[in-house]
């Protein structure tokens, strides 16, 4: 897969080894996930192919931010945001993105963190090699950015624990019945005291044959639907201790982490998307003449155009920041030690870029496929092009999977003007 | 066994755009990559190593400008062991011969090998040139175009391919040392590079020798060693508009066997 004039420049700055990457993204995109696939799989509908995943599993790019010695590519946080990129650019349906850089990745990537040796052999590596799926579930039919106010409930059974509730809107219901695999699930194990409502929660890795796990049939979404969208009521599911992540009652501040992972590959994926639809469009508007003339001498289009262009690049270089400020964060704090706290900045420096990104890059995606589709007119709103199929896609990040909009602005309010001036308090 | 690979760094592009004045191909602002060619003969080579229980060492040899590492390291991640980049002002300029005469005097230097593998052309100069050149040098055969190895006997020191010709195909058995030429059928398709492999490329070994290494003089290499210049060059014109049937598909078919009867296509 040939650069183009719009992103040969992104080259610079990138490490031997990134160009390397890069280039064999490209390749596996060309061979295996050509925009033809894209727009058939979409149609198409989930399950995602499992060819794919296997073979992302042998580029080593699924969970490529796990360590070696715990069977991932050791990856530092500018590689997978290059690799999260690219493969928005591969797939602007989203749907690659959305199943395995935020889900698998971002949040299996935080799961395997805060997960024992138990998770980590049983779930965390065959998801990698791609065996099985990991995903999270946390939103409810009570809502879904309210993290704290989960009605879930795990109590003590003996040496295990029993979990009741149910949780909807979940990627990969489909994938994780087929291939097998857990979810990270977030329950209550206490009330909810009223001054500190996000205490007292508890993450569980969840396998999905333990019995009492009922899936439920899958949405009809928008888009991006090669990977599904279900959910699962837990009726009575009897899990062992050694399935809890990390300490008890502090599930709350583990799914914080997971988002932040999830969030920024999903503004990384967002930037590879509008590229893409930008340089599928730049090919039509300077090929297809009307009045005697390209479209693309047309001020109103080329204006647009640049417009958005230039936006992307921005969003480029604030996800390149996020990338740094990611590796810094782990690198202090330690991979290990999950008490560890970066000492360059605080984490909450790095939530407030991470939820700029987030904000920002699937609604210029979106703007981006919604231009596209104005300038190639009937052209555009068929299923011949992939604009349509992108603005479909990518619309789920902007109306809310890993946080909507207005989260992302509440968190960067909160962390500029203050938490005094957080409209909950 | 020792595989030497001959690869090429080449311009990333089918629109290539000439320099008028010089006459040379104008390589600013487009992106080098190895010769697709060649990625194909550097997985032949691994596929005949991973099959046989010999140990083969695969080194991947390329003549160019200081970049063409790039071309290298990616060679090292598909699966080369080595590999040795010939770079040196006195290089520059040169025509095929004199580049396969440079490759030749790094093949001296090894010690020679087993198998040579070359692409069957690079995609920038489409001489299909330095491997026959090559097997001229070291005196041994070349088995060009091929597109299928029938069977790989290292202890008998054989290898039988299938090969294109003009009138189809042919089957040829040669002993080793011999060269390779291969074309690019699905089963040589290269392999993408993991992470893992990307970063293992990073620990192995690569060289690069001038022409001090090689100890050949001046008129063995570059311009002054080559045995032709290229006097200009140009982009082909183009093949003008085509011409479209319309109509049904059983009118469509019609007028299209008419015509091409009427510009004697269907002679016997």
């Amino acid at each position: 897969m040939a650069e183009t004039q719009l992103s040969r420049d992104d080259e610079f700055g990138l490490t031997e080894e990134q160009q390397l990457l890069k280039e064999s993204l490209l390749d596996w995109g060309e061979r295996e996930l050509p925009l033809t696939r894209v727009i058939k799989m979409n149609q198409e509908g989930h399950p995602y192919p499992e060819d794919l995943v296997k073979s992302m599993a042998d580029l080593g790019i699924i969970m490529g931010t796990v360590p070696t010695e715990q069977g991932g590519s050791g990856l530092t946080w500018e590689d997978q945001m290059l690799i999260a990129d690219l493969i928005g650019y591969i797939d602007p349906s989203i749907a690659t993105a959305a199943g395995f850089m935020a889900v698998e990745t971002g949040w299996g990537f935080t799961l395997n963190r805060y997960g024992n040796e138990t998770i980590q052999k049983e779930f965390i590596k065959p998801a990698i090699n791609g065996e099985k799926f990991v995903g999270i579930a946390t939103t409810e039919p009570g809502g879904g950015s309210d993290v704290a106010g989960f009605e879930c409930t795990a109590e003590r059974d003996g040496d295990g624990w029993i979990l009741n509730g149910e949780k909807t809107f979940i990627s990969g219901t489909e994938e994780v019945q087929e291939m097998g695999g857990a979810y990270w699930v977030n329950v209550r194990t206490g009330p909810a005291p009223e001054d500190a409502p996000h205490k007292n929660m508890t993450s569980f890795c969840v396998p999905v044959d333990a019995d009492g796990m009922n899936f439920q049939e899958p949405y009809r979404d928008a888009g991006r639907m090669a990977i599904s969208t279900g959910g699962f009521i837990m009726e009575d599911v009897r899990i062992p201790d050694e399935y809890r992540l990390g300490e008890e009652g502090k599930g709350f501040y583990y799914t914080m982490e997971g988002f932040d992972n999830a969030r920024m590959l999903i503004g990384a994926s967002s930037v590879g998307v509008t590229r893409r639809v930008l340089e599928e469009a730049a090919d039509y508007i300077k090929q297809r003449e009307t009045f005697g003339k390209p479209l693309a001498k047309y001020e109103g289009i080329q204006f647009e155009f640049v417009d958005l262009y230039t936006r992307m690049k921005a969003l480029r270089l604030m996800y390149e920041q996020v990338a740094k400020m990611q590796d810094t964060r782990y690198e202090e704090a330690g991979y290990g030690d999950v008490e560890g706290k970066p000492k360059t900045f605080s984490p909450t420096d790095v939530v407030r870029w991470i939820s700029m990104i987030k904000w920002k890059a699937p609604h210029l995606a979106k703007e981006a496929a919604d231009k596209a589709m104005h300038w190639l007119g009937a052209a555009g709103y068929s299923d011949e092009y992939v604009f349509e199929t992108a603005w479909k896609g990518i619309m789920s990040y902007c109306v809310g999977a890993e946080g909507g909009a207005n989260i992302q602005k509440i968190v960067i309010a909160r962390e500029t003007l203050g938490p005094e001036f957080m409209p909950y308090k | 066994m020792d595989f030497l690979v001959f690869v090429k760094q080449v311009p990333d592009t089918n629109d290539v755009e000439v320099d008028e004045e010089s006459g040379t191909i104008i390589r600013e602002g487009v992106e080098s990559i190895l010769n697709p060619f060649d990625e194909y003969a550097l997985n032949l080579a691994i596929r005949l190593k991973e099959e046989t229980d010999e140990e083969v060492e695969i080194t991947a040899i390329s003549m160019g400008p200081p970049q063409a590492k790039e071309a290298l390291r990616k060679c090292l991640a598909i699966g080369a062991d080595r590999a040795i980049l010939l770079s040196d002002k006195a290089f520059a300029g040169a025509d095929t011969w004199a580049t396969s005469c440079t490759l030749f005097k790094a093949v001296e230097k090894l010690g020679g090998a087993d198998l040579y593998f070359t692409g069957q052309e690079a995609t920038d100069g489409n001489t299909a040139q330095v491997g026959p050149e090559m097997a001229s040098n070291l005196n041994i055969s070349p088995i060009t175009y091929v597109e299928e190895v029938l069977d790989f006997d290292p202890d008998e020191g054989t290898i039988s391919v299938r090969k294109e010709t003009d009138q189809g195909y042919m089957k040829v058995q040669g002993k080793l040392p011999l060269v390779l030429s291969c074309m690019t059928p699905p089963d040589f398709e290269p392999r993408i590079p993991g992470v893992k492999e990307i970063m293992a490329a990073k620990k192995k070994p690569m060289e690069t020798w001038g022409s001090e290494e090689l100890e050949g003089s001046s008129d063995q290499f570059g311009l002054e060693g080559s045995e032709s210049q290229v006097i200009s060059t140009y982009p082909p014109s183009s093949k003008g508009p085509g011409e479209k049937f319309e109509g049904t598909p059983e009118e469509e078919a019609t007028k299209i066997l008419q015509r091409l009867e009427s510009e004697g296509f269907l002679d016997d």
